[in-house]
């Protein structure tokens, strides 16, 4: 309690120095929102008010405030919120945006791209943002072996280097590639961190301190007035397991047309709540502004909401992420059994058959509460790549999806054309040599993927086959995924814009292509076909000629049926009336987004 | 006395360290680790998964790691990192006042639990077989057969939706208000931390209470059939004498060796509570340590709730000692 004391007072005392007074005059490279600009995507959106708190709340408290050991979103959650990078993503489109840069080109061979900063922004206490930074954070952090900071992955090129980073000069940095590798704009959005306060941990560039130190900076323990960032926001108050309060920053470069100063919220808090139904009910009582619902929460919240001062919002745009079963294709191979099994799953009529038999409206209706959309591919529907567009980024008509629609009958007549018939009379169908066929699923105990699992075992046992489900603990899921045991397993991926972020799942030499990690070894002709694309998707600026290239391998992807997709749950969620702005929300895209709300967009209405 | 009291301190440290190894055993045997959800993130290479295998340590021997975490503790006192939050594993699992919240939570339920335990435990011996025995013992076993996680999430639902405690600016769940923390000591900190705390002991207390009634009740009936009391009240002595000046003073003797035995218990066994609830305490950060496989705050969480058990057992013993001048420890 007495600490708790000290540190409140020191904060009061320290936050005006350590926070400092904010710009003079809007800088001249500021970054502007278009809010409520005509013929722009945030012409809904009204103009705002500084002040206010907004509380929202998380499941987990968060591990640290270093952001390159950071690996997970509890921890996350906090560092993208105050902290930016080179590019961002819009939270409406997807396009990227020029977030610190404010432009960059790229070179006529494809293989430079050069940024130019924002002249005259400062971090959080004042100090100028520069090139420094940004040849700080790349080389010393991301590349640097003695930090434990796993960006680095998803900047490698394909051929295993990486881009290198120059300064030109104070304001500008340009990074040289060895290979063409268009997703490089997406993964140079790594979030900048302060040289002036963490060089000194680093071992590279301050021999005296030992190599690892700075992994161990900027703890959970650490003062708060040490953080520095240069997002809206800053971290100025953390107690565990109750809440984060992050404060405003006054020397944030985002303005609004009208000139004022972004985040217009005064505060976010934080409350952390371990349990989703106790989220709930917080939300009801008043305490936390938003809430992203459960298909389970619809029935209580939307009447409630009309009569109390809070609205729910439905919407029909999908999710981010992946839902899947994988037959595996090399079950038995390591112990040499299974073999006529193992073969009957290689074989793709065998795995038509199955995806013929997937009832996804029954599993939208019955698990989702009807708030979901089919899948059709692995590359997730919100994204701009996403096959069933017409163009990137384009309205999606499903035109140019592979989809294998609920035909049971069809199914069994594939079956019956393979052999897989009931030889012995019991009832099911057996192997084409006649011994009997048993199929097992297996997923987690989370509720939907039971849902989901139950749906399929009744749906093939209707057309003969043996199938039953077992739920099984979650590492020991991922453990038969990586062993390559496990018969059909039930999980999902998470999922964003670039499909290449996904190329581990694609690739047959890829660490999550879990279907048939034999493929790496003996690739068929589809396999080849695949990583070609992979490769030529990610070797060309042309967006259209990419996504040529994207649609191509979606249809191939979806006629090999290795991961069969399911359903994804649409995203949905409830919010007070007085929180302005809350109406355009989308899945995920922007960093600052929460249930799709980009926060620093919001604004106190009662204020107006 | 006090060889006693050396003697049974020092049979703790080779429990401790068979708690230990049977814990380290039974986390390395569970499939999985710290890094498997890592491994379903497409954007992560086996490269820095092999670089944080090395850097835990996690491909070596279990019995090899077993012996390097024993021997940091031994020579340095070092109980090790925490591979989420990568601070030391006590400071962890004790952030931010955890430990005297759990403390505060343990003892004051302990209290209240033995507060309203006894007198009624009394009251339906005195009064037994009567309609009003069998309602105690009723709602006593209704707080017992209700499960925890359940019944806090009734204790919240009706607080948010039928009271609808939110209209007047009434928060639930935690131990007080947000804006509370980190200021000092008022009156109406007070009462926001007792408003806050009722569900807790309502939930964590009754839990524990229909065992300590029946308990007191059966006691209390076994020594009021003992031949001195039928002389006592053959002496003239009023009933009330007999009943609180003889009788419940030795009866009251098992609950008391059940105080020390009951703590250890209340630490770890209200995690699930502390969950629904929000209360930061050491069971809580345990709980989500176990979910994120971050093996060396486990066992340090591990050895914690062992000492306090093991210390438990001998404050009971002690008790005992003290209350029942029949027992001697030589």
């Amino acid at each position: 309690m007495k600490n708790a004391l000290i540190l409140a007072s020191l904060l009061v005392l320290t936050s005006l120095a350590v926070f400092g007074q904010g710009y003079d005059t809007q800088p001249e490279d500021a970054l502007i929102v278009p809010i409520g600009v005509a013929g722009t995507l945030y012409e809904d959106m009204e103009l705002g008010v500084q002040g206010g708190t907004i509380t929202i709340a998380n499941l987990e408290d968060p591990k640290g405030w270093n952001h390159s050991t950071s690996h997970e979103t509890s921890t996350t959650w906090f560092s993208v919120r105050s902290l930016r990078g080179l590019v961002g993503t819009d939270h409406i489109s997807g396009a990227l945006y020029p977030d610190l840069a404010k432009s960059w080109e790229v070179s006529e061979d494809s293989l430079v791209i050069t940024f130019n900063l924002r002249k005259g922004i400062n971090w959080s206490d004042g100090v100028p943002i520069t090139a420094d930074d940004i040849l700080f954070t790349y080389n010393d952090l991301i590349l640097n072996e003695d930090v434990d900071d796993d960006r680095r992955d998803g900047l490698q090129l394909p051929d295993n280097t990486y881009p290198v980073c120059e300064k030109v000069d104070d304001y500008t940095v340009k990074f040289t590639m060895s290979v063409i590798f268009r997703p490089a704009l997406n993964s140079l959005g790594f979030l900048i961190q302060p040289k002036h306060k963490l060089a000194e941990f680093v071992h590279k560039l301050n021999p005296a301190v030992p190599a690892g130190t700075f992994n161990e900076q900027w703890t959970l323990d650490t003062d708060l007035t040490e953080l520095v960032g240069n997002g809206p926001w800053i971290v100025s108050d953390y107690q565990p397991n109750v809440s984060v309060t992050m404060t405003r920053n006054p020397y944030y470069y985002g303005y609004d047309p009208a000139g004022t100063q972004l985040p217009y919220y005064d505060k976010v808090v934080a409350a952390i709540v371990s349990n989703q139904d106790v989220m709930m009910l917080k939300f009801r009582n008043g305490e936390t502004d938003v809430y992203a619902l459960r298909p389970e929460d619809i029935a209580i919240l939307l009447p409630e909401g009309a009569r109390k001062s809070f609205q729910v919002k439905i919407t029909d745009e999908p999710n981010y992420g992946t839902t899947w079963f994988m037959p595996n294709q090399d079950i038995g191979l390591a112990e040499g059994t299974d073999a006529e099994k193992r073969e009957l799953y290689r074989n793709v009529k065998f795995r038509e058959a199955l995806a013929h038999t997937i009832d996804k409206d029954t599993m939208i209706q019955n698990v989702l509460n009807g708030l979901g959309g089919k899948q059709w591919s692995q590359v997730g529907v919100p994204g701009p790549w996403y096959a069933g567009r017409d163009y990137y980024g384009g309205p999606i008509t499903e035109n140019n999806a592979v989809r294998y629609e609920y035909d049971p009958a069809k199914a069994a007549g594939i079956l019956d054309d393979l052999g897989v018939v009931d030889a012995d009379g019991d009832g099911w169908r057996d192997l084409p040599s006649g011994d009997p066929l048993t199929i097992e699923i297996n997923a987690n105990d989370n509720t939907v993927r039971i849902g989901y699992c139950l749906i399929l075992q009744d749906d093939w046992r209707a057309i003969g086959l043996n199938a039953t489900f077992q739920v099984v603990d979650f590492n020991t899921l991922v453990d038969h995924i990586f062993a390559g045991t496990g018969d059909i397993i039930q999980l999902g991926l998470t999922g964003g814009d670039e499909v290449n972020g996904g190329a581990n799942v694609y690739n047959s030499c890829g660490g999550l292509h879990a279907f048939r990690f034999s493929a790496c070894d003996d690739p068929d002709e589809v396999d080849l076909r695949i990583d070609e694309l992979l490769g030529l998707g990610a070797g060309t600026f042309d967006l259209d000629e990419a996504f040529g290239y994207y649609v191509e391998m979606q249809q191939l992807i979806a006629r090999q049926i290795g991961y069969i997709n399911l359903v994804v749950p649409t995203f949905q969620y409830a919010y007070y009336d007085h929180v302005g702005n809350c109406f355009t929300a989308a899945p995920n895209k922007h960093p600052s987004s929460y249930t799709g709300l980009v926060i620093e967009l919001l604004f106190d209405t009662r204020l107006l | 006395m006090l060889t006693y009291i050396i003697r049974r301190t020092l049979y703790m440290l080779p429990l401790l360290l068979i708690v230990s190894l049977i814990s380290f055993s039974l986390i390395k045997i569970l499939p999985g680790d710290f890094l498997t959800r890592a491994r379903l993130n497409p954007q992560i290479t086996e490269e820095t998964l092999q670089r944080q295998i090395d850097r835990f340590g996690l491909d070596r021997p279990f019995i090899v790691q077993y012996w390097f975490w024993l021997k940091s503790i031994v020579t340095r006192g070092d109980f090790g990192m925490s591979f989420d939050t990568k601070m030391p594993v006590f400071k962890t699992l004790f952030m931010g006042n955890r430990l005297q919240w759990t403390v505060f939570i343990a003892l004051s339920t302990l209290f209240l639990q033995y507060l309203f335990a006894i007198p009624i435990g009394i009251y339906s011996a005195t009064h037994q077989y009567k309609p009003s025995d069998h309602i105690v013992t009723f709602f006593g076993f209704l707080g017992l057969s209700i499960p925890n996680f359940f019944f806090a999430l009734l204790v919240l639902w009706l607080l948010v939706v039928v009271f609808k405690v939110g209209n007047y600016g009434l928060s639930v769940a935690g131990v007080m208000d947000m804006r509370y923390y980190g200021t000092p000591l008022t009156w109406g900190k007070i009462v926001n931390v007792l408003w806050h705390m009722w569900p807790v002991w309502l939930v964590i207390g009754t839990s524990g209470m229909a065992g300590l009634i029946r308990l007191m009740r059966g006691n209390l009936l076994d020594t009021l059939s003992l031949p001195y009391v039928q002389t006592a009240r053959a002496k003239g002595l009023k009933e009330t004498v007999v009943v609180y000046k003889h009788a419940v003073r030795n009866a009251i003797n098992p609950l008391v060796t059940i105080l020390g035995l009951s703590l250890p218990t209340l630490v770890s066994g209200s995690i699930v509570t502390a969950i629904i609830l929000n209360l930061p305490t050491v069971g809580l950060s345990y709980f989500n340590a176990l979910q994120r496989q971050d093996e060396n705050v486990v066992m340090a969480g591990l050895l914690f709730f062992s000492l306090f058990l093991l210390l438990g057992n001998l404050i009971a013993d002690f008790m005992l000692a003290w209350v029942d001048p029949r027992i001697r420890y030589d």
